[in-house]
């Protein structure tokens, strides 16, 4: 479960520090990390990364955790996602565009009412995946690290809001629907990007 | 009522454009220029006022004219409307007193019944009728928001009531905030009949710029699509073609067209946008207006006017806002470079910014290109955070698939990359390895690394002679150097200043800037 946990990890940052990966899994994994090193499915250097044989051994890991699943439960729990997914999207983009140009943030009501929305997109998006933990208990951490977003965007570090390379809502809200593409079997490909 | 609702289009109106709206006094201009436009009318913009208060009163009190506008028609077209054998179709389109482009509804091929469909079958074809029936019901429905009903005259009726209505449409209201124009007024309906640009293999539609209106070339400029319908070139969901292409298909029509636009411009003293249909090799002019136009065609164009005699100096520097010159004034993408590059994909402008590089679709050869100091520009068919490393390296991004949310444009405007996305599917794969430049302004990737250039007050020879200019007509004769009082910055308030301390010539770091100031201050005209 662990090696799962931290091999998905990496692959879903492309390319991570030790110290960002330890943040984003909540846990020193360093025996995992340094296990998976000496094994060759990671790639070790400023940043880890996959191997071609970590990709395989993830996927394998992978279709071994949704063979366990209750399908027709991620797919309901999915569309729940998507439903939620569309307006959240949309209040990023008019986080950063208002009338079209660059959000200057000089109009104080304007950024108020957008994040206002984050707290109902908030509301809908946490039971959904309480529903989808019970059928992969992995993903449940993507509540905790949503909720810790939106706690340093309600102290006022708006840059938790959209910025990528740390834990932003949009980084792991992005990450979160990758994995439940995958958990329903799909790609990206044959949903919307 | 100080006129009557229902004028005639026939180059006799004699009214101004704040009653007949700004399309219905252009076309009754291009009549009684004899230029060839098909005939119509217009229900006056106090009409569209009166309509805002009291809809179902109005539209009572003025049917009978709105009927005899359309006997009009009839007999000058020999056609009647509703039934055969020929038939009459109209178009009924918005026109306020300002043109408002794409902002309020337009309804054509408007007069269709089954019966109607079949004399138009028997007429042109069974493809042209059915083709023109299913443009109208798509349309209707759209606009109307019910199916279209079979009695045309319920249909002209809707129709002229939707148009009305779209006066308070939310974008027409935003347009009207953005812009500064008075939402008092309403608009005006004309009712004009169809010519068909899809009616046969001579036909077509299209777009015609009297001087290319994005690098002020003294060129005409344009675009042109073979078959279509007036609403297919303005959509921009169809593929059209130059307007070269008119020039080796119809080249007599071609050479009429051109010379109708010069006309116009020399009636309008400005640079013309026309609407145009061609039905089986006939010309017809839809509508006309003062193109839009980017900053350096604006400056280059107004001195081409001036110098053929068809404006003065100071009209001239009046064609001229001060943000256009501050636009020149900053680095950009000079739109003669633009035109030049070929254009190898369009897509959606997702974040602003022009960038330039070699195109990688893999986000590994991507950092290792960065690695060794190359400018690199990815491409993707969407990314993912796993692509975060790619993007950080990139000056520029490009995506096949996805839209204005998408990761790609999110994550862009997050780093402040330039990029386009949505520009389809094989993409990546036509533009790997080329040096390309992604234009984030216009939605655009063209082949070549493009230089981003400004203008600027002392080298450029247009900015220059418009600086002549200004200095014989500004109160306030403002100058680069010279032994005079100095001015700090061109802005209103210190401007206003110095010509209240009866300065008549000053120093400023931007002399062109100060006098349009002074000018703009001072009323002159």
């Amino acid at each position: 479960m662990s090696e799962l946990g931290v091999l998905q990890a990496v692959r879903l940052k492309g390319r991570v520090s030790r110290g960002d990966l330890a943040a984003t899994l909540g846990e020193d994994r360093f025996d995992v990390i340094d296990r998976l090193v000496s094994s060759g499915l990671l790639l070790d250097g400023p940043t880890l990364r996959l191997s071609p044989e970590g990709r395989r051994r993830l996927e394998g890991l992978l279709a071994d955790e949704r063979s366990h699943v209750d399908t027709a439960a991620v797919l309901a729990a999915y569309g729940e996602f998507r439903s939620v997914n569309a307006e959240f999207k949309a209040l990023v983009t008019d986080w950063q565009l208002k009338d079209g140009q660059p959000n200057t943030h000089e109009d104080a009501g304007y950024d108020a009412a957008v994040l206002a929305r984050l707290d109902d997109v908030h509301r809908r998006v946490t039971p959904t995946i309480a529903a989808v933990a019970t059928q992969l208990p992995r993903l449940s951490r993507y509540s905790v690290k949503l909720q810790t977003a939106l706690d340093n965007i309600h102290a006022g570090q708006t840059m938790w809001l959209a910025r990528p390379l740390i834990d932003s809502y949009h980084t792991v809200w992005f990450e979160l629907h990758e994995e439940l593409i995958l958990a329903t079997g799909r790609t990206r490909e044959t949903d919307d990007a | 009522m100080s006129t009557r609702p229902v004028i005639q289009l026939d180059g006799d109106a004699s009214s101004p454009p704040d009653v007949l709206g700004h399309k219905g006094h252009g076309i009754d201009m291009m009549r009684r220029n004899g230029l060839p436009v098909p005939p119509a009318f217009c229900i006056t913009t106090e009409v569209g006022v009166r309509y805002r208060a009291e809809p179902e009163a109005t539209i009572n009190a003025i049917w009978d004219d709105v009927l005899a506008g359309m006997r009009t028609l009839e007999a000058t077209t020999s056609r009647t409307f509703g039934r055969g054998p020929h038939p009459l179709l109209v178009s009924v389109r918005s026109g306020a007193a300002v043109s408002m482009p794409g902002m309020m509804d337009t309804l054509l091929d408007l007069g269709f019944s089954d019966d109607v469909e079949k004399a138009l079958a028997a007429e042109g074809s069974v493809e042209f009728a059915r083709d023109s029936r299913r443009r109208f019901t798509e349309t209707y429905q759209r606009i109307v928001t019910r199916p279209a009903p079979d009695d045309p005259y319920q249909q002209l009726r809707a129709a002229i009531e939707s148009v009305f209505t779209s006066w308070d449409s939310p974008r027409a209201v935003a347009y009207r905030a953005h812009h500064g124009l008075d939402d008092g007024d309403g608009t005006a309906v004309v009712v004009q009949a169809m010519v068909f640009g899809n009616i046969n293999a001579n036909s077509g539609a299209g777009v015609v710029f009297s001087r290319n209106p994005m690098t002020g070339a003294n060129d005409e400029f344009g675009e042109w699509l073979p078959g279509g319908q007036g609403d297919d070139v303005v959509s921009g969901t169809v593929d059209v073609e130059p307007i070269a292409a008119l020039r080796s298909q119809q080249p007599g029509v071609y050479d009429q067209l051109i010379s109708a636009a010069r006309s116009l411009e020399r009636l309008s003293s400005d640079v013309q946008e026309v609407e145009f249909t061609i039905q089986d090799a006939t010309l017809w002019l839809l509508q006309t207006r003062a193109a839009k136009r980017s900053a350096q065609a604006a400056v280059r164009l107004a001195l081409q006017l001036l110098d053929e005699g068809l404006i003065d100096e100071a009209e001239t520097l009046r064609r001229i806002a001060p943000t256009h010159v501050e636009a020149l004034l900053q680095p950009s993408l000079q739109p003669e470079t633009r035109m030049a590059a070929q254009l190898l994909a369009t897509g959606l402008p997702a974040g602003p910014g022009v960038a330039s590089g070699r195109a990688y679709t893999e986000v590994d050869a991507a950092i290792d290109a960065a690695d060794r100091g190359e400018d690199v520009i990815l491409v993707r068919n969407h990314t993912s955070p796993d692509d975060i490393r790619g993007m950080l390296v990139a000056r520029g991004i490009v995506t096949e698939t996805g839209g204005a949310t998408s990761h790609a444009a999110v994550v862009s405007r997050e780093l402040g990359r330039a990029a386009v996305v949505g520009c389809g599917g094989g993409v990546a794969e036509s533009l790997a390895g080329k040096v390309v430049t992604v234009d984030g302004n216009q939605g655009e990737v063209r082949e070549g690394s493009l230089q981003l250039s400004a203008w600027s007050e002392d080298n450029t020879p247009e900015l220059r002679e418009l600086a002549d200019i200004a200095r014989r007509v500004s109160p306030l004769r403002a100058h680069a150097r010279g032994d005079y009082p100095r001015l700090d910055r061109h802005t209103e308030a210190e401007v206003r200043s110095a010509m209240a301390s009866g300065h008549s010539d000053v120093v400023s770091a931007s002399p062109l800037l100060a006098m349009l100031a002074a000018i703009r201050l001072s009323g002159v005209s």
